[in-house]
């Protein structure tokens, strides 16, 4: 179990969710075991030692979002609703624990919310989350809380502005420091059509590594799938973008068989842009900017309430098409397939970015950071503009 | 009434005696409830007292338990757990069915019906609004499932047995009306053992929910993780092509059980795969009453469709590649009501001693046989683990308690080989789901290929399940949604806050309940193992995937962690004799 302490721990710096040397993991086998930082190790363990889970994370966000939204939390709420419809949908809320709440025994609160929650925030400390079956499991919770609490941070400085004192120095230094260019640039992708199985897998492997990689998307939240004539060569459900040898299911387009079973749940959203689109690669993820601006809708007099699944209207953000709904089998592989075909690149509301190549990945990539790009600037133009103006 | 209303419970047992014939309502108290839930950990608490009895003794109750859920719209929770103490494995035991039956046994006003004492002549119950009726069953008697329960339909929804449970078959099943069966430990024989033929429940009232908009908006949550995930309502997924869905996939993991598990792939699966099920039996959705998955599937003229297990053990475990002759078997157990893995199983081992694995129209003759304990049929009864014995052999019964392995090789899933060791009803997939994470990637994958974390994995799984089999929900449910939406429907329901670790502790109680109960009926680490088979032949490998024996050293070591882990001796046993005392 060291061992993937270890891992995860590396992960964790790796995309900068975490601060280096700020970070434990606790894991229980028959025994409890911790590591990392002294006193988050102490609190993770006597946080797990009360849970019936394997694994738990505590370490200090890279970024102050999630405190920023816990001291702009009115003083009666005890919890944030997550605004992006996919971490929503997996953990409803996240509640959070204030400074002055802790009392003598944090643990023993932190675990009664962990009790009822995959992940929690807890003022001036972190994040602390938890992990029924493994310690990547608290690894993916606590990258949800964490993109989650990115983005409707910087959906509320786009609504309200700043409001406590050094926000606005953490938000400048967040866009000069911790920001970094996207681009495809440097990057080696193979030259379609991709015919031969084994390179296939072993494209869609490297592909999958470089959207990790460059910072556009978290590892544990997209899919990505290449056709090769009746054969759909589709990430696993449930894995990693930067870890998927030995996790691509070959499906037949004709469903002549189940092993595809075990397919992203995205598989029919692929299957129908293939259908539609003459596509040979697509590629989906969460890229945060992506995410904070599809649910920008200036829209006036609509009278949809559940725009993320209900909203019927084709949007555009540049040159990209948005379209509303849920995850698998609910909207979204119906709307994205009629959108996607001409601009090679659609947006879900609230959710993430499908793009696709005609016939390898390159065109995928580049499309995706566009898309980001051209949100992330559109982004701060808007707060630049919001700020002038004042609240 | 009390002065606060309890929702989710009627806080009342039906209790029926057979001997006297005299029914009578008890109460139960709230903080009971509140402890066990309902249906497996209500009728685990409720076999405190009788557990050491003998299966076929008039005194051993034969208990039917609703859960708190049940009544509700809560997705998958039209079931029931049928609990007593099993015939074939002794073990304590219970089973969780769909069905009308559960709720129209909750809307009479119950949370469980304790059957005791014996009829000396066959007998149904019959449970109204108005009252509790012993009935003549003799002109049930010897009466297929289907006939049985078409006789008594006028009357309600029906729990019956057939022949198989009034001969005493070992793995006879107690069969739901529409077709559910509780199945596996043969709880239909201790049905027969009392003249008891069939329940017939017709209940009206309906289940008040404490808050109506907290439990709405927690099942549009479940609904939507049912829509997000690719098993449950995927194109590929159970809802579209029931549980042979898996039939590809294990193909695929190498980890088919083939020829009494010597082998682990089989040519003929093809054949028998969800797409072909469809294809030849223009299958159609069916299922449960209520549930929205629907992940069983019958033909058009309404013949239920066999499940993954099914096909699997009436195909490749018996060398037998023709769908046709599969469902058949199927459709025979069914109406002859006997579990279909065991049965499978047994016919395999059996076939393995003598040489030859019977083919598709000996298999036919010889359910017959067994379920009216004729001719060969006499011995094979008894199960895989008393044939193989008999037959000087009893390394070829693949079994784990003496319940039958069912179509998951343990060499293809290191947690399925400990969690088919460390369940207490024997070896039985349903208790920690493994296959859930080694195979189905849900929520996590884990590497089916290594022992570690396996231990508390599976310790957490079975508290997990057991909180599920005491809702009662379906485990299907839980490729999708988690305990914190179900959490949410019951505290909705019954106006009382559970968390997720609120409801993994009431399952921890209960596992840990009945592993004192199998203790204390001779029961240790002696019988938490696997056949010998797993520890010395590989299975079939190929195509990239190695299938080598399980390392019994490692298999050992992850054992011994999970004794520590539940807070057991190295035997496996209870160091405090006063464990259960100490238990609400
Ligand atoms: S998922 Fe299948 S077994 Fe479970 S309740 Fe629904 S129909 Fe029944
Ligand atoms: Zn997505
Ligand atoms: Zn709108």
């Amino acid at each position: 179990m060291f061992d993937q302490i270890t891992a995860y721990t590396n992960k964790l710096v790796a995309d900068r969710s975490a601060l280096p040397g700020e970070i434990a993991i606790a894991a229980q086998d028959d025994v409890l075991i911790v590591d990392g930082n002294p006193a988050l190790a102490q609190l993770a363990g006597d946080v797990l030692a009360r849970l019936s889970c394997l694994g738990l994370v505590a370490a200090r966000s890279s970024l102050p979002f999630a405190d920023f939204l816990v001291a702009r939390a009115p003083r009666k709420e005890s919890f944030i609703i997550p605004r992006d419809t996919e971490t929503r949908t997996f953990l409803h809320d996240i509640p959070f624990l204030r400074r002055e709440e802790m009392g003598s025994d944090p643990a023993s609160v932190i675990a009664r919310l962990l009790g009822s929650r995959k992940g929690v925030v807890v003022e001036g400390v972190g994040i602390v989350a938890s992990g029924a079956l493994t310690i990547e499991q608290a690894y993916i919770n606590y990258s949800s809380v964490f993109h989650s609490t990115f983005v409707k941070y910087l959906q509320d400085v786009l609504h309200d502005g700043f409001v406590l004192p050094g926000e606005a120095e953490s938000f400048a230094a967040f866009r000069r420091d911790w920001l970094r260019p996207l681009s495809a640039d440097g990057l080696a992708f193979r030259c379609g059509p991709l015919a031969d199985p084994a390179v296939i897998l072993h494209e869609i492997t490297t592909v999958g590594r470089y959207t990790v990689e460059r910072g556009l998307v978290d590892s544990f939240f997209g899919n990505i799938s290449c056709r090769a004539g009746d054969v759909i060569y589709i990430s696993q459900t449930a894995a990693s973008l930067d870890a998927l040898a030995g996790c691509i299911d070959p499906v037949p387009m004709d469903n002549s068989s189940t092993f595809g079973i075990t397919a992203s749940s995205e598989l029919l959203a692929h299957r129908r842009i293939y259908e539609v689109s003459g596509a040979a690669t697509i590629l989906h993820g969460h890229p945060k900017f992506a995410v904070v601006m599809s649910m920008e809708c200036e829209e006036v007099g609509c009278t949809v309430t559940d725009c993320w699944k209900e909203c019927d209207r084709v949007r555009m953000l540049g040159d990209a098409p948005v379209v509303a709904g849920e995850i698998g089998a609910g909207g979204l592989a119906k709307r994205v397939p009629p959108v996607i075909a001409g601009p090679r690149r659609a947006v879900v509301y609230g959710h993430g970015v499908f793009t696709v190549g005609e016939k390898d990945f390159a065109e995928a990539f580049r499309a995706m950071v566009e898309v980001e790009n051209w949100c992330r600037e559109e982004y701060f133009r808007r707060v630049a503009e919001r700020l002038k103006i004042g609240p | 009434m009390g002065a606060v209303a309890v929702h989710g419970w009627t806080g009342r047992i039906l209790c029926v005696d057979l001997t006297t014939r005299e029914s009578r309502h008890e109460k139960i108290p709230a903080e009971f409830l509140q402890a066990y839930l309902g249906g497996r950990g209500l009728g685990v608490r409720l076999m405190r007292d009788w557990y050491r009895l003998d299966p076929f003794d008039p005194a051993m109750p034969l208990i039917f338990a609703v859960g708190p859920l049940c009544g509700t719209p809560a997705p998958t929770a039209a079931r029931l757990s049928v609990v007593s103490r099993s015939p074939l494995t002794g073990t304590i035991y219970d089973c969780s069915a769909g069905g009308r039956f559960a709720w129209r046994l909750k809307a009479a006003g119950f949370d469980a019906l304790v059957v005791t004492g014996k009829s000396a002549t066959p007998v149904a119950i019959a449970i109204t609004p108005s009252g509790t009726e012993i009935v003549d069953a003799g002109q049930l008697w010897g009466k297929t499932v289907h006939d049985a329960v078409t006789a008594l339909a006028g009357r309600g929804s029906v729990a019956a047995i057939g022949p198989a449970g009034e001969r005493g078959v070992l793995f006879a099943n107690i069969m739901m009306g529409e077709g559910n069966s509780v199945g596996r430990g043969g709880l239909g024989a201790v049905m027969g053992a009392k003249g008891l033929k069939a329940v017939v429940a017709n209940g009206d009232q309906p289940v008040v929910i404490a808050d109506p908009e907290r439990f709405g908006k927690a099942r549009q949550d479940v609904m939507r993780l049912f829509r997000a995930s690719p098993v449950i309502f995927g194109e590929l997924g159970i809802g579209e092509y029931g549980t042979p869905a898996l039939v590809d996939l294990m193909r695929q993991r190498r980890m088919a059980p083939t020829d009494n598990f010597r082998r682990t792939v089989f040519e003929g699966s093809g054949n028998y795969s969800g797409p072909a099920i469809r294809r030849d039996f223009h299958a159609k959705k069916d299922g449960c009453y209520g549930c929205p998955i629907q992940c069983k599937k019958s033909t058009p003229a309404g013949e239920h469709l066999p499940e993954y297990e099914t096909v699997s053990h009436f195909g490749g475990l018996n060398g037998i590649a023709s769908l046709a002759s599969i469902v058949k078997s199927n459709t025979l157990c069914n109406e002859l009501g006997m579990d279909t893995i065991s049965a499978a199983a047994t016919l395999s081992a059996w076939g393995e001693a003598r040489g030859s694995f019977p083919d598709g129209e000996e298999v036919l003759r010889l359910l017959a046989d067994i379920a009216f304990r004729q001719g060969d049929g006499e011995l094979l009864s008894l199960g895989s683990r008393r044939v193989a014995e008999a037959l000087g052999r009893p390394e070829l019964s693949m079994s784990v308690k003496g319940l039958e392995l069912p179509a998951y090789d343990p060499r293809g899933a290191y947690g399925m080989a400990l969690a088919y060791c460390t369940s207490n009803r024997g070896g039985c997939h349903l208790r920690a789901y493994p296959i859930s994470h080694e195979i189905l990637r849900k929520p996590i994958a884990t590497d089916r290929f290594s022992f570690s974390g396996k231990a508390r994995i599976i310790a957490i799984a079975e508290d997990t399940n057991a909180a599920i089999d005491s809702l009662v929900a379906c485990k299907f449910s839980f490729f999708g949604a988690t305990l914190e939406e179900y959490a949410e429907l019951l505290s909705a329901t019954t106006g009382i806050g559970y968390s997720p670790q609120d409801l993994k502790e009431i399952g921890r109680r209960i596992c840990l309940a009945e592993r004192f109960y199998n203790c204390d009926n001779g029961f240790g680490v002696a019988d938490d193992t696997l056949p010998e088979r797993f520890f010395l032949e590989p299975g079939s490998s190929g195509e990239g995937v190695e299938i080598p024996p399980i390392d019994r050293a490692r298999f050992d070591e992850e054992l011994q962690k999970y004794y520590r882990i539940r807070g057991l001796t190295p035997e496996g046993m209870f160091a405090d004799r006063d464990f259960l005392v100490k238990q609400p």
